[in-house]
């Protein structure tokens, strides 16, 4: 290698390192990139120095240039930071500078705030606003304010314990009312006692009642009253409903026997039966052919109380119920009543009531009292009927 | 012994250096006479210089020649001692700023010393030792030779012809040198770090070099052209105005290294608190 390529080489290395090192440093300084200026005035800047980070956001994107003393006692420091261009997009006039220290006891650095969107650019050069410093020793001066208030609350959590414990060792001790109350076991046993008494009073109370009905029971089967039982048709309104359905099935009957009211009974008011005999031949097919279930249903002329004739049919119907399953030996379970009350519709006798029993074949269920006008409902009813008439047909097989 | 150094070397016609020894025990002030004498004869050995290096003709050929010397072939030495001082400096602050619990200013500790204070006077005591010793060695063994008179009879001026291209070449080399020592010194202390404990080189320049300034840079890397030429000066000196044969070219290569290192240090002093007023 020759002299001067040895001395070349030497120079350009060395060189290099030096070109290296500047920019690193140079870089940090943002010596090579551009840059704007932007100006925020503090009363007091805590030991900010000049060469001091500012941060945009938490990211190093600046330095301080300088900071300039005022001229006028009234006037307020002015630090000048330059910025990367970079932050030219973040920064706009409503964003704020502060000083803030790394740490607690770190170094001081200029922090600034992200502008608002539609804010306009800061321009070269400008003066933004600035929050005052948060200085250490006004740190301890609250920290200072701020124990002696905890102080104070401790004082008071302090008196207001003695006075609990003043009150629980009285409570303790029995005085006073509260005291009484918590240490006398002449009350206690009071207490119990009285519970006792109550429970004892309420089981009399009960043998009362359950005498007080059978008194009732017997009243009804007395001569004097037993009359006007026979005439309702019924002792106990809750008999009235008892083997009840509120619709037909929604299948056609196999077979429909129709009668007059006034054929059926002594009166068109009354439930008393004219002759049980018109009933037989119902009765006699109810026997015979095997049925899935029957229904009693009896209407009412369009006179009278409305009220009043929808309980006379629900009673003429268990009338007929009681006389069928009385003088026929079949199924009673299958066999229900209906008492519609006024009917005008379906009646072959305008003007007078009429009694239907309606036998329906095997596999009728009395489903329909069930079926709601709602959509989903009545579609999903078909389906549900498919095995239910699988059911019933290996059943018939 | 500095003061002896200086009697013997200040003379520059063998007719006076009987005379010194005869009135040192005479005067208490005597080696502060001869210390300013000294200087004296520095400074115009100096002004000699300068006045012959910026007078054309030029000593290109020399110049280049003299810079390879200083320069390039010092080369391997500087950055040599600068990666051991970077494996000492490293192992040194790291094992301080544990006790401290402060081992995240390891890489700021590293890049700071290197760079203000090990890089330039490691650089200036090498290179003292070396290229002192050279130059003191060879121009005095031209001066006993009587070649130095050679040239001054045939009408060339030795202070262009010899001692300008030494002490520019020392002036411009010393800050370059500087520059691969402070490398060589980063690089080796960042691996003796990096084996200790993984650390990224460039999370190590990053942190090294956060909050470093230009002025924490380049004044001290560049104060050693100050280096440069208190080294090529004082080296000049002794080996142009040395006598006596053999044992002037050793005293002459003596002396340029041991007062060539000495005034590295004294004006190291000097420079920091220069450097420190004038780039804060």
């Amino acid at each position: 290698m020759s002299r001067a390529a040895r001395l070349g080489g030497f120079i350009v290395l060395t060189l290099g390192i030096l070109a290296a090192g500047v920019f690193i440093i140079g870089s940090k300084h943002y010596l090579f990139s551009s840059t704007y200026q932007l100006r925020a005035q503090f009363d007091n800047v805590a030991g900010l120095a000049s060469g001091a980070d500012v941060q945009v956001g938490g990211v190093h994107s600046g330095t301080v240039l300088r900071i300039e003393l005022p001229h006028v006692p009234t006037d307020k420091v002015t630090v000048v930071m330059e910025l990367t261009d970079a932050t030219h997009e973040i920064v706009k006039q409503d964003s704020v500078a502060s000083i803030e220290t790394e740490g607690v006891l770190g170094n001081q650095y200029l922090a600034v705030s992200f502008g608002s969107k539609g804010v306009p650019e800061v321009r070269d050069g400008e003066t933004i606003a600035s929050l005052p410093p948060l200085e250490v020793t006004d740190l301890f001066k609250k920290a200072s304010t701020l124990l002696d208030s905890g102080k104070q609350a401790l004082a008071n959590t302090t008196e207001a314990t003695a006075h609990l414990n003043s009150l629980s060792a009285k409570i303790d001790a029995g005085t006073g009312t509260v005291g009484a109350l918590v240490n006398d076991r002449q009350l206690y046993n009071n207490l119990t006692d009285s519970t006792a008494g109550l429970k004892a009073t309420v089981a009399s109370a009960q043998i009362g009642v359950t005498s007080f009905r059978e008194n009732m029971e017997a009243m009804k089967h007395n001569f004097l009253l037993s009359g006007f039982f026979k005439k309702r048709g019924y002792e106990d309104s809750e008999t009235l409903t008892a083997n009840a359905v509120e619709a037909l099935p929604a299948e056609a009957p196999a077979k429909t026997f129709t009668y007059a009211v006034s054929q059926v009974f002594a009166g068109g008011d009354t439930v008393k039966l004219r002759n049980e005999k018109v009933l037989n031949e119902a009765g006699q097919f109810l026997v015979s052919a095997p049925f899935g279930m029957a229904v009693i249903r009896v209407s009412a002329g369009m006179e009278g109380d409305s009220d009043k004739d929808l309980v006379l049919t629900q009673a003429q119907a268990v009338e007929i119920r009681d006389s069928l399953v009385k003088n026929f030996g079949f199924d009673d379970r299958q066999l229900k009543t209906m008492g519609v009350g006024k009917s005008a519709s379906g009646n072959d006798l305008p003007g007078a009531g009429q009694v239907q029993i309606l036998v329906y074949p095997m596999g009728t269920k009395a489903a329909a009292e069930k079926r709601e006008p709602t959509a989903p409902d009545t579609e999903a009813l078909p389906a549900q009927k498919v095995p239910a008439a699988g059911e019933v047909k290996p059943l018939q097989r | 012994m500095i003061g002896a150094t200086v009697t013997e070397s200040t003379g520059i016609t063998p007719a006076s250096a009987g005379k010194p020894a005869a009135t040192a025990s005479v005067s208490p002030l005597r080696p502060i006479m001869i210390a300013l004498e000294w200087f004296g004869n520095l400074g115009s050995f100096f002004w000699q210089v300068v006045q012959a290096g910026v007078t054309p003709p030029y000593e290109w050929r020399e110049l280049i020649r003299q810079m390879d010397e200083v320069g390039a072939r010092s080369l391997s030495l500087v950055v040599m001692a600068g990666a051991a001082i970077g494996v000492v400096v490293s192992l040194e602050a790291r094992y301080s700023l544990a006790h401290f619990g402060a081992k995240s200013l390891f890489p700021a500790t590293l890049v700071y010393s290197v760079i203000e204070i090990m890089g330039p006077i490691i650089t200036g005591l090498v290179v003292s030792g070396r290229v002192g010793a050279g130059i003191g060695a060879e121009l005095a063994s031209m001066k006993v030779t009587e070649q130095i008179d050679a040239i001054e009879v045939s009408a060339v001026n030795p202070y262009r012809l010899l001692a300008a291209p030494r002490i520019l070449a020392c002036i411009v080399m010393l800050p370059l040198l500087t520059l691969a020592a402070d490398a060589s010194a980063l690089l080796t202390g960042w691996a003796t770090q990096a084996m200790v404990e993984p650390l990224s080189f460039h999370q190590f320049i990053n942190d090294g070099f956060y909050g470093a300034t230009l002025n924490a840079f380049l004044p001290p890397t560049f104060k050693t052209a100050v280096y440069g030429l208190i080294i090529g000066l004082i080296a000049c000196f002794h080996g142009m105005r040395t006598h006596g044969g053999a044992a002037g070219v050793g005293r002459a290569a003596t002396n340029s290294v041991v007062l060539g290192s000495l005034f590295v240090i004294l004006a190291d002093v000097v420079l920091v608190k220069f450097i420190l007023a004038v780039f804060p």
